[in-house]
Parts: C-alpha cells; structure tokens; sequence
C-alpha cells in the first residue's frame, strides 16, 4: 500500500518494535479444534491464568467482528450461503478483526488469544470442497500465531459432546453441503471432514496437540507448561506483511 | 466503449457474459443498456454490483462497528458477486441468454490496484468469476461526486475515506482509471477477457 520508501520505513519500525526485549511483546496465541473439543473452557481457565500472572489479555472469537458479523448471521438465518461465499465473508470479518482488534492489541505488547483462527476457516472451506491454496490466498498477508494449540478429539466425542448439549446448527452440521436432514448424522459427517482437515493443517504449520479427551485440569496443566516454553520464542519476520499493511492504514487514519 | 454492441461476443447457444467496468456509474448503466437494447433478441440482462445486499447492511451498520479496509471490502465485493453469479449470471447464462456485468472484475481489481495492493492477490480473490465473452472499459471519469449507491468506487471511496493513504477522490479515481485502461489494453493484446 505505501510508497516503497515508506514501506521500508515501517518495516523498520515494525522490526524494532517487535525485537525490543526492555518490554513485554506482543503475543498471539490460538485455539483451534472442533466443536466440542473444550478449547472455549480452555482458553477461559488460560486467560485467568495468564491475567494473574500479569498479562494484559485481549480475546478475539471467530466470526465476531461487529461490521462484518451481522451480514453473515441475516445470510446464515435464511441459509443462502454456498460454499464461497461463506468463506469470501468469514475472511473479510477475519480481516477487520486482525486490522481492528489483533494487530492493535500486539501492537501495543497485549496478549491476544484468538478462539479459531484462519485456521478454521481453511479447514472448514476445505471440508466444504473449497481449493486450499485459493483458501489460504483469501487471508493473505497472513498473520501466523505465536502458538497454535490444537486441541485434538475425535469426531464421535465432537458429535456426542454437542448433541449432549444442543442440536448443531445448519452450517455447523454442514447440512448446506451433506445433503442429510438430521443436524446430527450431519454433523458428524461434516465434522470428519473438518477433523482430517485440521490434522493435515496441525501437521503442515506444526500446532501444538494437546489431547481434548484428557481431563480440563490435565489439558490446562499441559496449555500452562507448553506456553512457558513457547513464549520464550523469538519475534518473527513471517509477519511482517500483514503489520506493514496495518500500520499504513493506521498513519493515514492519522 | 471500445466495440460496437451489436451482438457481441454471443456464443452458438446464445449465451454470453459481457463485462463493462468503469469508475462512472452513469456512463455504466448507459453502456449496459445500450448493450442490452442492441441484444434484445438474446433476453440481454444487466447484472451490477450490490445484488446481494451486502453493501446495504455495511451503509446502515453502526458507527461504532468500524470501516472495512481496502482489502475487507473486496473480500465483501467478491462476496457480493459470488452471489451474482449464482442467482443473475449463471441461471441466465444456463437459459441461453446474454448477461451483461457491470461492473464486473476489473473495476474491483483496479480499484484494489489503485490502492496499493497486490496485484496477484486481487486476481486470485476473483478466481472463481468465469472471463466474459467480451470485455469493455468505459472511460470518463465523473464530473463531480456521484450518490454513493451510484457506483462502487464512490462507494468505496466514501466507506474507506482516510483509510487509503492520503489519496484524494479525484486521485483513487484517475488511479483506479489508469488501472482499467492497462486492463482494457491487456485483454485487447491478449484476446482474454475478465
């Protein structure tokens, strides 16, 4: 977006920023899994933790951004969706979150916890017969997490899990692309699909595995101990990109 | 307009797809309506951006929920016309008749160009719009500001306003212009059209 000489003054900007060890930086951490695979209990029982321990905590859920959320819900109430559609619009509500919400927070040396990321979209677009290159291509720049934990079930604990409590929504049961009329065999259906994607992703970009069938204690125990080894990671380059785009946008609101 | 409208780009079954982009959305509805007149035979229909209403629902969202960026709104355009080519486009097509798009790819794409971004990424985000039988680029600029429902890029401009890096209406226009006219010039070399 910048002029290239401007460009490589943010980037220098960035850098500094993000490699200066006199403060606390910015941290993105995410929870991927299946419904039902307890990473909302997860990433609650984390914050307090982390908050008690001094961190400034932001969280940003998935498809929550208050501009883009809206459109999806009226779409999603009438079921109109097709498959790309509904991933051009869960990428253009990610994308306001990341310029809204993320990039601020780690810009300002928060701790943000993301409940889903991109990932989720990849591997329910995929699930859904999406291109996975055209899929990620959607959230480019990309914005890798600091920590990716994957909390991993199977798709029969995922389906008893949720019925136990609710009967999955349309979209949620993947009823738009299964063909099948019960929410449930739906959704365990579709969740297969998003499961074997989220294994291929957990292995491609190396998400943390914590075992979902464990107890909450153990799994927060686990989430506790494989944060303290990676927080200690150095600041990255990969993203540079998408804070580059974000802090030209964030000089001309200036 | 670069071509006559006369029948243009009508294939054996008598189905096309005619793609007219341009900053002007005077000048827009004009050429497609002349297209669609020139084709009446064919049952020519236009099919332009904000079918879906998405655009609508981000004009009246609350203040306090943000502006989209450059590139959130052209995530929410292909949105938009993924939506067009499922319920206007591809059923017309399918009946054999002729569809004019206006705007269509290249009025986004220039316009995302003229804001800096990428141009790779601005293509693949349009991937899945099929190439127009027939592609058309309607120059003139606006004399003055249109109604914002009147064309996508006053649309744009007038959603993103400080977000596009100090850049004026009249540069993001001249910009965004400039952008069309290296499309038209390339789809003419090439014989390809989107």
């Amino acid at each position: 977006m910048p002029s290239p000489s401007f460009e490589q003054k943010l980037r220098r900007l960035a850098r500094s920023h993000f490699e200066d060890r006199s403060r606390r930086r910015g941290l993105l951490v995410a929870f991927e899994g299946p419904d039902g695979s307890g990473k909302t209990t997860q990433r609650k029982l984390f914050k307090t933790w982390l908050k008690s321990d001094g961190y400034n905590v932001v969280t940003t859920k998935w498809n929550s951004s208050e501009l883009i959320r809206p459109i999806i819900k009226s779409r999603k109430a009438i079921r109109v969706l097709s498959p790309l559609e509904f991933s051009l619009l869960h990428a253009a509500d990610f994308r306001h979150r990341v310029e809204n919400v993320v990039l601020p927070a780690l810009w300002d040396g928060k701790l943000v916890i993301a409940d889903r990321f991109l990932f989720t979209g990849l591997a329910r677009d995929v699930a859904r017969g999406l291109d996975f290159d055209q899929v990620l291509k959607l959230y480019q720049p990309l914005l890798w997490p600091d920590l990716v934990f994957y909390f991993s079930v199977s798709a029969r604990t995922s389906r008893e899990r949720i019925a136990a409590t609710r009967t999955p929504t349309f979209y949620e049961a993947g009823q738009d692309i299964t063909d099948i009329d019960e929410p449930t065999a739906s959704y365990e259906r579709f969740i297969t699909r998003v499961i074997r994607e989220y294994e291929s992703l957990a292995l491609i970009f190396r998400f943390i595995t914590v075992d979902a069938e464990q107890s909450i204690h153990d799994q927060h125990q686990e989430i506790r101990r494989l944060f303290r080894e990676g927080e200690q990671r150095p600041w990255s380059d990969w993203n540079l990109d998408a804070i580059v785009e974000w802090l030209a946008i964030r000089d001309a609101q200036a | 307009m670069a071509r006559n409208t006369r029948r243009a780009g009508v294939t054996r079954n008598g189905s096309a797809l005619i793609s007219i982009d341009g900053v002007n959305a005077h000048a827009l509805k004009n050429a497609a309506r002349k297209v669609a007149t020139a084709n009446r035979r064919h049952r020519a229909g236009v099919s332009t951006w904000g079918a879906s209403g998405i655009f609508d629902e981000l004009t009246f969202a609350d203040s306090e929920a943000g502006v989209p960026s450059m590139r959130t709104l052209l995530l929410l355009y292909a949105a938009d016309l993924a939506f067009r080519l499922r319920w206007e486009i591809g059923p017309a097509l399918d009946e054999g008749r002729l569809v004019i798009a206006a705007p269509y790819v290249a009025t986004p794409i220039a316009l995302g160009q003229a804001a800096g971004l990428d141009a790779q990424w601005l293509a693949d985000i349009f991937h899945f719009a099929p190439p127009a039988s027939e592609h058309h680029v309607i120059d003139p600029a606006p004399a003055k500001p249109l109604s914002q429902r009147q064309g996508f890029v006053e649309f744009a401009w007038r959603h993103l306003d400080t977000r596009l890096s100090g850049l004026t209406r009249l540069e993001l226009m001249d910009r965004t212009r400039h952008h069309l006219r290296a499309s038209a010039q390339r789809s003419r070399s090439s014989g390809a059209s989107r």
